[in-house]
């Protein structure tokens, strides 16, 4: 099982990299982790051209290769970080490799509520038209007061929230697993990838 | 009206651009709109702080200089774009102009949704505590289908969207004017100390000390010891350092150990019987600002930019020395700006070229009978010597109409009988002799000194304000006490005077018991640090602060905590305590004024008919006349307070025509909004205001027999002008309100500050109502105008003299 991270900040202090860190290494049997970063990738301005900027042809290229994304997105003003969005602009406008494909959504923060905001946000836009992704149902995994939450060689010192981790991680897997008989089939994949606003317009699926 | 329009995307072709510039041409006769782009903005980067870069820096500053906000904005994936998802970031991280900044969102989109969810999320991220925009309720204007919405020259073509986005706009422009008034910092006083409070640590809480003065928060002390080292000390230096910079509790900072401070410091602030919301509320404090400290050096430093003030501030430049004015309000003026205008100053040479008018020289009279006994000591030499020239004007004038009789000795004597009192506890006070003295003999040489200073005097009438007891009034000819402040601050600025505004004095520089300048606080955070070789106190009284009016009060029967003031807000006794932390002995503080003839909602002198005491008719709430109106201040607010204290002036149409620093038009308002009462005839009065119409008609018809006869047997009124007969006949609503308090520093004629061990404190000099000793019990009207004109000069004179 390939799985990519996305660490959705581009701050160099960041709890959710090391939340990804630490799945990488603790389910390192189950499944095998790439962490992703997109601080390198350029602000999106709907240019004319729309082929993949160098770092979305790369970032891109992973997901579509990987059987699940996990989204690890800290909470910027109540919603999901721009950087973030600007990534997945991006790939909605670009290569669209998010189709159908599955997606576990999980956030840490320095406050208690654990980006639970940013999380329902990180659902909607995921689930637009213009994405399509697979999110993994009734998952909502919220890391509080994630700056003690690691020990210095980064193993989880919540016991519960470690424990409730790996029940969502297995389900994340099952849900994969699940997945690919589903949309094996499915007619999504013949349509053009092409984003293009006019279809959005008429409301075509796309 | 200035608003700032931020286009959603940074894509070249955008309906939301259309849109703004649609609402930028559409609503030009309304409002200014400027449209901000977000091309050139980085991608926010908490670990590369562009908050200092133009883009930012412009976006920061042309959204705080304005009125509001309207956000239009598309909608990509069911959301805002990333880029006005980063310029909001860089607007709540260490900037915070989008805080309490009302805000509009509008959006248009192909397709049929408008961007309704983006607009929805838009208002979830403008609510963050970390942004805390006041954004509009409602009126979600979604332009759906927006390539079909414009014509070629980018007009709306559907009149019915034209519609709804006027109603939206026009409900916006009224929700930034609301939103404006919520934005009034609100002022926050403490009871000053040290208060035990607890932090939250890693294993458990902390113990925290949080230092008050009476309204800024001074000290925060976080004992950490039994913390482990690590990422938790960061947050106990930096949210301190910015809870302090700032005066704010709005600090950013999500982390538990960060929330703990704030709620310990909001603990504390509870405990010092404050409310911590408005510190939650305030502007956030934007970023560790670095304490920045400004220095000045000068001659003499001035404290309060009122009359005294600036005197003793153009005094020093007369002489070709420097001198800087610290204001603590935005305003200059003090309560010189508020007084009625006339100055007392016997001026004998000019009076005498007016007549006298009925019932003065009654009162003439009545001085030359009191009995010698009754007079204190210092006073009985220039007492005899008044008796004197009384008698000769009087058999000089015996069977004439004489001429406005006036002398300094009268001026003294009138100023020392007028404060003679005995408060609740059975304490006599009178005026200080030499001070006395000194201010009756140097009042002429002030109106002099002003008229050099560029004050015009109207010359045509001898103008006496209320509780004068003698008509010896140099009223200036432009408004009220403002024509004083406008020549001084004319003067101090034409010859490199320095007036420095929103600086509060705080703290004496001491060293080897010489004064050597002041610490103050600018509004905005700074330190002031001015070094000067003398500082002059002239900061007024403490009229506008209730609670040390009640604390040191032993002469009024009672003094309600809502009782209203003529003074300005400003005037809290701060010089007072300032002069105290240098070891100053106060004198009379238990002595204050009341203004009887006030506003009763606003405390104001001049709304309705003030006319002056001589054509004074006040009735109570039974329509009964109950005091001699020509009386003092103390005597007048007493007779009111017994009457409970809402009384009404009457005057006529003849009266209404004498009344000061009004026009017709403003009383013309005044009757529309009920505050002042107009009628035809007497009984019509009568019923609008309460009273039994026969009552009210008896004690009219009663007073003008008087004034024909001269003489009012019922309560000895000592000067009459005109009667109560040509309608329309008015009623004013008067009540007392605080006006002037006599105490204050201890001073001698040189205007020293004096210490409790009799001594003077060099280097420190006090001018004006600061100063206590000369009124006493009770100040006569037009004193206070001499004394600070009079005391300014001195204090500036002996500053300059001490430093040679």
């Amino acid at each position: 099982m390939k799985l990519v991270g996305i660490v959705g900040t581009n701050s160099s202090e960041s709890t959710n990299r090391r939340l990804l860190q630490y799945m990488r290494q603790h389910y390192s049997e189950q499944a095998e982790i790439e962490i992703c970063e997109i601080d390198e990738i350029p602000v999106f301005d709907e240019p004319e051209d729309k082929t993949a900027p160098q770092a979305v042809q790369v970032l891109s290229d992973k997901i579509a290769a990987s059987d699940g994304v996990i989204f690890a997105t800290p909470e910027y003003d109540h919603s999901i970080p721009a950087v973030l969005k600007n990534a997945i602009e991006w790939l909605s406008y670009t290569t669209r490799p998010l189709i159908n494909k599955p997606v576990m959504i999980i956030g840490a923060s320095l406050g208690a509520l654990g980006t639970s905001r940013a999380q329902a946000h990180l659902r909607q836009i995921l689930e637009a038209p213009e994405l399509k992704a697979l999110i993994m149902p009734n998952v909502e995994y919220l890391l509080g007061r994630a700056l003690e939450a690691f020990d210095d060689d980064g193993n989880m010192i919540y016991e519960d929230k470690a424990k409730e981790l790996d029940n969502d991680f297995t389900e994340f897997l099952s849900f994969v697993k699940l997945t690919e008989k589903l949309t094996a089939n499915s007619k999504f994949f013949e349509i053009s990838k092409q984003f293009s606003w006019k279809q959005v317009a008429n409301g075509e699926d796309m | 009206m200035k608003f700032i329009g931020i286009v959603g995307t940074n894509a070249k072709k955008s309906y939301n651009r259309m849109l703004l510039q649609f609402m930028q041409k559409h609503f030009a006769n309304k409002a200014e709109i400027e449209i901000l782009e977000l091309k050139d903005v980085p991608m926010f980067n908490e670990s590369k702080d562009q908050s200092d870069s133009p883009i930012i820096q412009e976006f920061n500053q042309k959204i705080e200089a304005s009125d509001g906000v309207i956000v239009a904005t598309p909608e990509h994936n069911h959301s805002i774009p990333a880029a006005l998802k980063s310029i909001i970031e860089w607007l709540s991280f260490n900037l915070h102009p989008l805080d309490g900044k009302a805000v509009m969102i509008v959006g248009a989109s192909y397709n049929i949704q408008g961007s309704s969810r983006a607009q929805l999320h838009l208002r979830q991220i403008l609510d963050a505590p970390g942004v805390n925009a006041s954004v509009m309720p409602g009126s979600e204007f979604l332009l759906g289908k927006a390539q079909e919405a414009f014509d070629k020259n980018g007009d709306l073509k559907a009149q019915r969207t034209i519609d709804f986005l006027d109603s939206c706009f026009a409900k916006f422009m009224k929700f930034s004017d609301i939103i404006a008034q919520m934005n009034i910092p609100e002022d926050i006083t403490y009871e000053p100390g040290t208060f035990k409070v607890t932090a939250v640590g890693h294993n458990g809480d902390l113990p925290m000390e949080v230092t008050l003065s009476d309204d800024r928060i001074e000290k925060i002390d976080i004992d950490t010891s039994s913390e482990t080292q690590g990422i938790a000390d960061v947050a106990f230096k930096r949210i301190p350092q910015q809870i302090i910079d700032g005066q704010t509790l709005n600090v950013s900072g999500a982390s538990i150990t960060s929330r703990g401070v704030v709620d310990g410091v909001a603990k504390a602030v509870k405990m010092a019987g404050a409310n911590p919301d408005i510190l939650k509320k305030r502007k956030k404090s934007s970023g560790p600002n670095k304490q920045n400290v400004v220095e000045y050096q000068t001659d003499v430093v001035v404290v309060g930019a009122g009359g005294a003030g600036l005197t003793a501030a153009a005094r020093t430049i007369q002489q070709g020395k420097k001198a800087i004015v610290l204001e603590k309000f935005p305003a200059i003026g003090g309560n010189t700006v508020r007084a009625g205008g006339p100055m007392n100053a016997a001026d004998p040479e000019w009076q005498n070229k007016f007549d006298e008018i009925t019932g003065e020289r009654h009162t003439l009279k009545e001085i030359s009978e009191i009995d010698e006994k009754t007079i204190d000591d210092e006073y009985l030499a220039d007492f005899r010597a008044l008796k004197k020239q009384i008698n000769e004007y009087l058999k000089e004038n015996e069977d004439k109409k004489a001429y406005l009789f006036d002398s300094k000795l009268l001026h003294r004597i009138q100023t020392y009988l007028g404060g003679k009192r005995t408060d609740l506890n059975g304490n006599k006070i009178y005026g200080q002799y030499d001070l006395v003295k000194e201010l009756t003999d140097h009042a002429l040489e002030s109106v002099k000194w002003l008229e050099d200073i560029g004050v015009k005097f109207d010359k045509t009438q001898v103008t006496m304000p209320v509780g004068a007891l003698w008509r010896r009034g140099h009223k200036p000819l432009g408004s009220q006490g403002f024509a004083f402040i406008e020549a001084l601050k004319k003067y101090l600025e034409s010859n490199d005077g320095q007036i420095i505004t929103d600086t509060a004095a705080k703290e004496l520089i001491i060293e080897g018991g010489q004064v050597k300048g002041i610490i103050a606080r600018s509004s905005d955070g700074k330190k002031v640090i001015v070094h000067a070789k003398a500082v002059v106190l002239a900061s007024g009284g403490f009229g506008a602060n209730t609670k040390m009016l009640k604390k040191y009060n032993t002469y009024w029967s009672n003094i309600d905590d809502n009782i209203k003031t003529t003074n300005s807000p400003a005037i809290t006794g701060d010089g007072i305590r300032l002069g105290q932390s240098a070891g100053a002995e106060l004198v009379g503080m238990g002595f204050s004024q009341m203004m009887p003839v006030s506003d009763p909602e606003t405390g104001e002198l001049f709304s309705g008919l003030q006319v002056p005491p001589q054509n004074f008719v006040m009735v109570n709430q039974k329509g009964k006349r109950f005091v001699n109106e020509y009386g003092s201040r103390d005597e007048l607010t007493k007779a009111a307070i017994d009457n409970g204290s809402l009384f009404y002036l009457i005057a006529d149409d003849a009266i209404k025509e004498t009344a000061y620093n009004t026009s017709q038009a403003q009383i013309d308002k005044q009757v529309e909004q009920g505050t002042l009462y107009r009628d035809d005839t007497l009984e019509g009065l009568a019923k609008q205001v309460g009273m039994d119409p026969a009552t009210f008609v008896k004690t009219v018809n009663d007073y003008n027999s008087y004034v024909d006869a001269g003489e009012d047997p019922e309560f000895h009124k000592s000067a009459f002008d005109l009667k109560v007969e040509k309608a329309p006949f008015y009623a004013t609503p008067r009540k007392p309100a605080v006006h002037h308090t006599m105490g204050g520093l201890r001073i001698d004629t040189d205007a020293h500050v004096i210490n409790q061990d009799e001594k003077i404190i060099s280097g420190l000099y006090a001018a004006g109502e600061v100063a206590g000793g000369i009124h006493a019990g009770n100040r006569l009207g037009g004193n206070s105008l001499s004394d600070i004109f009079t005391f300014g000069r001195i204090a500036a004179n002996n500053a300059l003299k001490d430093m040679e």
